[in-house]
């Protein structure tokens, strides 16, 4: 458990750390140095325009950790808010909230986020907002599940006895409750807002090419796939391994 | 089953009225205005008459509530508009693409239906075995692994080293490829389910029964196992549905297969707000029609969870 963490902790260090400092500006083109094999100055090579490969792949991995924050944050408080409050309001209010998160998920997480990118641009902040509202949906079925568990409970009926109020019942008897079980979630979906955030930036619906992200650096490189693979491994293998760490930090095991 | 049938198409009408209406809300707020687009992309005169021309022909200058309403009724009887960049009406392009992204979607997904019990029952039937570290293994790998990415490495591998595929041809090669790794994502997600919910079977009294009356362990697995373990293989089916849109998206792009997803990345940079609609609607429909499938086969195969 604690290897993980430290690990998480680690790579979070790099990707931070590279979002401040490159090696080198990671736009700045240099037309004698196309295609150069890896070396001390250029550890990743560089591109087709001469440019660093490993400057872009920590903006990138900057960019998409980015991501990743807003979505976790968006969904995690908006849908755990609404799913609870909605479990302790009951009536027509909770069945409104619930049609309204059924809504989003008729749509598919990622189609919202097309849409969204098509309208306004894609940028980690409108990608991470997109994917973090139309995450809230899932959310909140699943808060509003757990905390109906929780309201059966004696301790709530002992709590609404004494004339406790209803926000005062769910900051200090609900979520306490139901926070961790929606915590595991969160991994999960921190892993797959990484491959929706790359396939929003491979699909390239609005954004902008001067901004390297692991997705639209796929889409540039793809047409090196004869004459210079290592281009195109170098962004996959940045998003696999994000993913798999994510995936495997947050694990939950059946049975714990 | 009539009355059922009844009420899950109503509900799913209900569904998609209220996408095609937050759908509309969103695009309406678009911030660029579509007569401006026009006026550009057709090389009108830039004036007053032409704009507030082009406004009541489009019916911009009445309020929003009219606006939709009347682009409903449009929708509804077959006119979806036209298109922008190509002059063509939308639904015209989107009957022509969207049989080969159904093809992909739908073929994916039946195929790894189909390639995910024989692969969870064998992972069921001994656990911890090969076929069980495959499994796990296959759905691990499937949930870092964006799609897009390993059809690059395919294209590298099979187009370029071995010689097999010819990349971005849109032929045949190229479309059961991206067929096959929409298969391949969901095959990792549903053995798992089907497995799971198989192993939870074991559990049960009547399975411990079947052994003692005789039943090897697959026979036991099979009669007593299958039939609960593939109602909630076709309840994982709903959430897969959904991931293989965006998945045959990505693929679309990649491969450049002229499919609606293609269409849509095409024709976004005209602003061309019609088509982005029709996505919307068509993808929520398609949606809608996995889910409403997918309840009636769960119905049939447990005439209990009627609810």
């Amino acid at each position: 458990m604690k290897a993980r963490f430290l690990l998480c902790a680690a790579m979070g260090l790099f990707i931070v750390a590279g979002g401040f400092w490159q090696p080198h500006d990671p736009d700045a083109v240099d037309m004698t140095l196309r295609h150069a094999l890896p070396s001390f100055e250029h550890p990743l090579g560089t591109d087709h325009l001469g440019r660093d490969l490993a400057s872009r792949m920590m903006i990138a991995g900057w960019r998409t950790a980015s991501v990743v924050l807003a979505v976790g944050a968006i969904g995690f408080v908006g849908g755990s808010l609404a799913g609870t409050a909605a479990a302790i309001l009951g009536g027509w209010r909770e069945q409104i909230t619930l049609r309204a998160a059924e809504l989003f998920i008729v749509v598919p997480t990622l189609i919202w986020a097309l849409t969204a990118a098509a309208i306004f641009g894609l940028s980690p902040v409108t990608a991470g907002i997109a994917l973090g509202l139309a995450g809230v949906g899932p959310y909140a079925l699943l808060s509003n599940s757990l905390t109906h568990r929780v309201l059966g409970q004696p301790f709530v009926h002992a709590a609404r006895g004494l004339g406790v109020s209803s926000p005062r019942l769910m900051a200090r008897h609900v979520l306490p409750n139901t926070l961790p079980l929606i915590f595991v979630y969160v991994g999960s979906q921190a892993g797959q807002a990484v491959v929706a955030y790359a396939s929003l930036a491979f699909i390239g619906l609005g954004s902008d090419p001067s901004k390297p992200d692991w997705g639209s650096m796929l889409f540039e490189y793809r047409m090196f796939v004869f004459d210079h693979p290592m281009l195109m491994i170098w962004p996959g293998l940045a998003i696999v391994a994000m993913t798999a760490l994510l995936n495997w930090v947050f694990e939950h095991r059946p049975g714990s | 089953m009539t009355a059922h049938i009844v009420r899950i198409g109503l509900r799913s009408a209900a569904s998609l009225l209220a996408v095609s209406a937050l759908a509309f809300l969103v695009v309406a707020f678009m911030p660029s205005d579509p007569v401006m687009i026009a006026i550009r992309a057709w090389n009108l005169p830039v004036d007053e008459t032409t704009i507030s021309a082009l406004r009541t022909e489009w019916g911009l200058d009445r309020p929003f509530p009219a606006r939709y309403l009347s682009w409903l009724a449009d929708f509804v009887t077959g006119d979806w508009g036209r298109s922008f960049r190509t002059g063509e009406p939308v639904l015209d392009e989107f009957s022509s693409r969207l049989p080969l992204s159904l093809g992909i979607g739908l073929g994916g997904l039946t195929l790894a239906a189909f390639a995910a019990i024989p692969l969870g029952f064998a992972a069921a039937l001994k656990p911890d075995g090969v076929a069980d570290r495959l499994s796990r293994l296959l759905a691990i790998t499937v949930q870092a692994v964006p799609a897009f990415w390993l059809g690059l490495v395919l294209i590298w591998v099979l187009g370029v080293q071995l010689r097999l595929i010819s990349p971005f041809s849109a032929g045949i090669d190229v479309m059961a490829l991206a067929g096959g790794l929409v298969a391949l994502h969901s095959t990792g997600m549903l053995a798992r389910v089907y497995r799971r919910d198989l192993i939870e079977q074991t559990m049960q009294p009547y399975y411990r029964t079947a052994l003692a009356k005789g039943l090897t362990r697959r026979q036991a697995l099979w009669r007593h196992g299958h039939s609960s373990a593939l109602y909630a293989l076709l309840s994982a089916m709903r959430s897969e549905a959904g991931w293989a849109i965006g998945t045959t998206a990505a693929l679309e792009v990649l491969f450049g297969l002229p499919g609606v997803s293609q269409f849509l990345v095409q024709s976004i940079s005209a602003r061309d707000h019609s088509v982005l609609l029709a996505y919307i609607m068509v993808v929520a429909g398609w949606m809608l029609a996995m889910n409403a499938g997918v309840e009636l086969a769960m119905r049939r195969l447990d005439p209990r969870a009627a609810r």
